[in-house]
């Protein structure tokens, strides 16, 4: 078997910065030392269990304590981690990994290859709840080489692997901990990593305190101890920041963010995100059968005043789409627009025989950035080209994803807004949306969109393990979904977080994911 | 008197059951797949399809119902679903919580209330009636959650005074209380005026000034005791809408109370944990409309239970 070297190299035409140094972790603030650091976030963690872990914020939370094998950097480029190389076999059956040497967990064990393999032994095992596990369970077997090597060994090649390690679900804890038939086997609720913080307390629905792990392998945070309130209503995070009683908070009201730029205690950061908010059609509507054409599709697409709708209604929270992806994720390709053209979609909709078309339509309300309120606009759009729209309707979460994640057959609505932010940015995970295995309740392809020649091309880059390849096949399935609109495109949602001038080096990795590993006082 | 308190306790064992049983059915009938929001929108379906296992969700309803009642026999409330911790841990680490915020918001209501109540009664038709009577209605007619962004516009973002969220001061409480409070105060203020205007119209009162008695002893000895009645099943309501309030409270305030917790759990469809909560305060209303009846045969001795 003919083994590809690709220590340090090149993952998917995303080059690596080269790195011989052995530090990874890039400290971005200044160097000025702090106290604590309190961040106001709005979920209540549910688990600190990295396995069991599905919530972003949280996840990012956990990542401060346990690390992962590869990471992605500020700019969304994949980084070694606890793994500094790595190497698959040219059938993409087996994956090496160099660890890095002395480092140790916070509770001093050593980090070696047989913690790696106690890990993937963990969340592989089938006993265990590991919902993102889905994508992993490709791995057969992991083998110990020596105290510095392990090798994963696959049924099938899983393209994306390395984006896939970044989780943090895959994340390296304790191996002592983990021991199979302890009772901390199935649920971590402290957990030790290798990190640069390590979990010191937790009052469940007030805060989480992480405090500094001194023996921290790579280039140690400026601040002792990182404190999360837990603070559920967006005005009251605001509040906070704006009293001085937070540093930094996640997701202000949107509405506000004009005057929170204009206040200069305080800085607004609008990170770049992975989500895309879009509405999908139901594109084999047997109600309303004039959806199932793409023309009808394309038309309504240039019925919508994006731009404006970003400006007025996000507060510039957003970007629109140019693809049908977010432009963070491996894969992606700048593929168009449809430009707001009110002219063009009624004699559009016109020539397609769909000048008295009626659509239903819903979306969720409070789920992702002015969700609701962008349909009021988006409903009102339509009904300008001649569209008669019942809607939006709108429903608690819950209900929601029980009414559009059924079977085409049960669908009973049109259109639906939703947005998707992949686990991990690879387009394989945006393009689960386009791919016909993925229709509900198989998954969740709501718009149930079929075209052949994508899937072929999709099921091709998902286990091709030439990444410039992968990326041309990517692209080339992205030009002819954005022509076959299965979506109403609109935008890529900004992660906006506010933090106080007195504050600096507050970043963001463009995951929806704050980085505060390295901020310290200005 | 002790027949009496055992016999109410008897009769709560069915009200607690119809409880139990209308939660269980609520819960279920609600839309959307438990299982499919605790696992998170990018799990398999092999992954949603272990967790209903693992809740149960896959059993018939009939055989789910008879799992619960027969947990909840030995007082077992279960596990959440969401977070994997038995209920009663989940309940009991924010239960002080809620009880500290309800039991200060009620002494200050008690308090300000029946004060403010008195003094506009005693002081008819006068400007400070005017003002506590406006203020009462302000009280009640205000928005919970509007007021409490205000008190912390104005006490933590403007003057730097009280922490805005959170519980983890000791003047953390301070903005949280006042907030659940206002209705309670405007209600039993107004009730107490009400109530006492009806007893100082009264001829003994009439007689005990005639007396010579010195007004403060008038009006709480002999008038205040004899308004209480009303006053007191007031107040027992309230204690029940401090816990329904506290629900909109505690998520303005990041305050860590069982109202959070309920509210996280619907949202989650953690069945478990909605199910102990709605018992919780099933339980609660049930006590307390005890402790009112018995409050009653105290405060007016004429009331006897046997």
């Amino acid at each position: 078997m003919r083994t590809k070297l690709l220590a340090l190299a090149v993952v998917g035409g995303l080059a690596l910065a080269a790195c011989g140094n052995g530090t990874t972790g890039t400290p971005t603030g200044g160097s000025k030392q702090g106290d604590t650091l309190r961040i106001a976030i709005g979920v209540d963690p549910d688990t600190m269990d990295p396995m069991r872990q599905t919530t972003t914020t949280i996840q990012n939370i956990v990542q401060m304590v346990v690390e992962t094998m590869v990471k992605i950097d500020t700019s969304g480029k994949v980084q070694p981690a606890l793994a500094t190389a790595w190497q698959t076999s040219s059938d993409g059956l087996t994956w090496t990994f160099t660890l890095r040497s002395g480092v140790k967990f916070s509770d001093g064990q050593p980090f070696n290859a047989a913690a790696v393999k106690a890990n993937f032994d963990r969340v592989l095992d089938p006993a265990s709840t590991c919902p993102l596990c889905g994508p992993m369970r490709g791995v057969k077997s992991v083998d110990v080489v020596d105290d510095t090597h392990v090798k994963l060994n696959l049924a099938k090649p899983i393209a994306p692997m390395l984006g896939l390690l970044t989780e943090v679900t895959f994340g390296i804890v304790a191996p002592a901990s983990i021991q199979k038939g302890g009772s901390t086997y199935s649920d971590q609720e402290k957990p030790i990593g290798t990190g640069p913080y390590t979990l010191a307390e937790r009052v469940k629905g007030d805060h989480v305190t992480l405090q500094r792990h001194d023996g921290y392998w790579g280039t140690k945070p400026n601040y002792k101890s990182q404190k999360f309130l837990i603070v559920p209503e967006a005005a009251s995070r605001e509040a906070l920041v704006r009293a001085g009683q937070a540093d930094v908070i996640l997701l202000p009201p949107v509405s506000d963010l004009p005057a929170l730029q204009r206040d200069s205690t305080v800085k607004v950061l609008l990170a770049p995100g992975d989500r895309t908010i879009f509405m999908a059609f139901n594109t084999q509507d047997s109600q309303q059968t004039l959806l199932q054409k793409p023309e009808v599709r394309q038309a309504l697409n240039y019925a919508i005043n994006k731009d404006q709708i970003i400006k007025s209604v996000l507060f510039g929270a957003a970007s629109p789409m140019d693809a049908p992806m977010a432009s963070t994720l491996f894969g992606y390709c700048k593929v168009g627009s449809y430009p707001y053209d009110v002219s063009k979609a009624k004699s559009m909709l016109q020539a397609a025989g769909a000048s008295n078309l009626t659509i239903n339509l819903v979306s969720p309300q409070g789920r992702y950035i002015q969700d609701f309120q962008a349909a009021q606009v988006i409903a009102n759009d339509l009904t300008a080209v001649g569209v008669k729209v019942n809607g939006p309707r709108t429903m608690d979460w819950p209900s929601y994803l029980g009414t559009i994640n059924v079977a085409p057959a049960k669908a009973s609505v049109d259109m639906h807004l939703l947005g998707w932010a992949p686990g991990y940015l690879d387009a394989s995970q945006a393009m689960v949306q386009f791919q016909s295995t993925q229709w509900p309740p198989a998954g969740l392809a709501t718009s149930y969109y079929q075209n052949p020649e994508v899937d072929q091309l999709l099921a091709k880059a998902n286990s091709e393990s030439d990444q410039s390849q992968r990326a041309t096949d990517y692209c080339t399935a992205s030009k002819q979904i954005w022509k076959d609109a299965p979506w109403l495109f609109l935008w890529v949602q900004r992660f906006p977080i506010v933090y106080s001038s007195k504050v600096t080096g507050v970043q963001s990795i463009p995951n929806e994911s704050f980085y505060t590993m390295y901020a310290s006082p200005a | 008197m002790l027949t009496y308190v055992l016999r109410r306790f008897l009769v709560a064992i069915p009200t607690l059951w119809g409880v139990a049983t209308v939660v269980f059915i609520m819960a279920r009938l609600l839309p959307g797949d438990p299982a499919r929001v605790i696992a998170g929108v990018l799990a398999t379906q092999g992954d949603v399809d272990r967790i209903r296992r693992q809740m149960g969700l896959d059993q018939p309803l009939p055989v789910q119902y008879l799992d619960f009642l027969g947990s909840l026999l030995r007082l077992d409330l279960g596990r959440s679903a969401h977070t994997n911790a038995p209920v009663l841990e989940e309940i009991g680490s924010r239960l002080p919580y809620t009880i500290e915020l309800a039991f200060v918001a009620l002494v200050v209501a008690v308090v300000i209330g029946i004060l403010a109540g008195v003094t506009a009664a005693v002081r008819r038709n006068s400007k400070t009636d005017l003002i506590i009577s406006s203020l009462s209605v302000f009280g009640i007619s205000m928005p919970v959650y509007w007021l409490g962004l205000m008190l912390i516009i104005v006490f933590a973002v403007g003057l730097h005074a009280l922490p805005a969220a959170g519980a983890d001061q000791p003047t953390s409480i301070v903005l949280p209380a006042l907030t659940l409070a206002l209705f309670s105060v405007g209600l039993i203020a107004r009730m107490t005026r009400s109530s006492m205007l009806e007893v100082l119209g009264q001829d003994y009162i009439r007689t005990a000034r005639a007396m010579g008695l010195g007004s403060g002893s008038v009006i709480f000895r002999h008038a205040l005791r004899n308004a209480l009645l009303p006053i007191i099943t007031v107040i027992g309501l309230q204690v029940g809408s401090l816990l329904g309030g506290a629900v909109l409270t505690e998520t303005i305030f990041a305050w860590p109370g069982v109202g959070r917790l309920l509210i996280d759990s619907i949202f989650f469809r953690d069945y478990p944990v909605v199910q102990g909560l709605v018992l919780m305060f099933g339980a609660t209303f049930i006590l307390v409309n005890l402790l009112v009846d018995l409050l009653y045969a105290y405060v007016d001795p004429r009331i006897r239970y046997s």
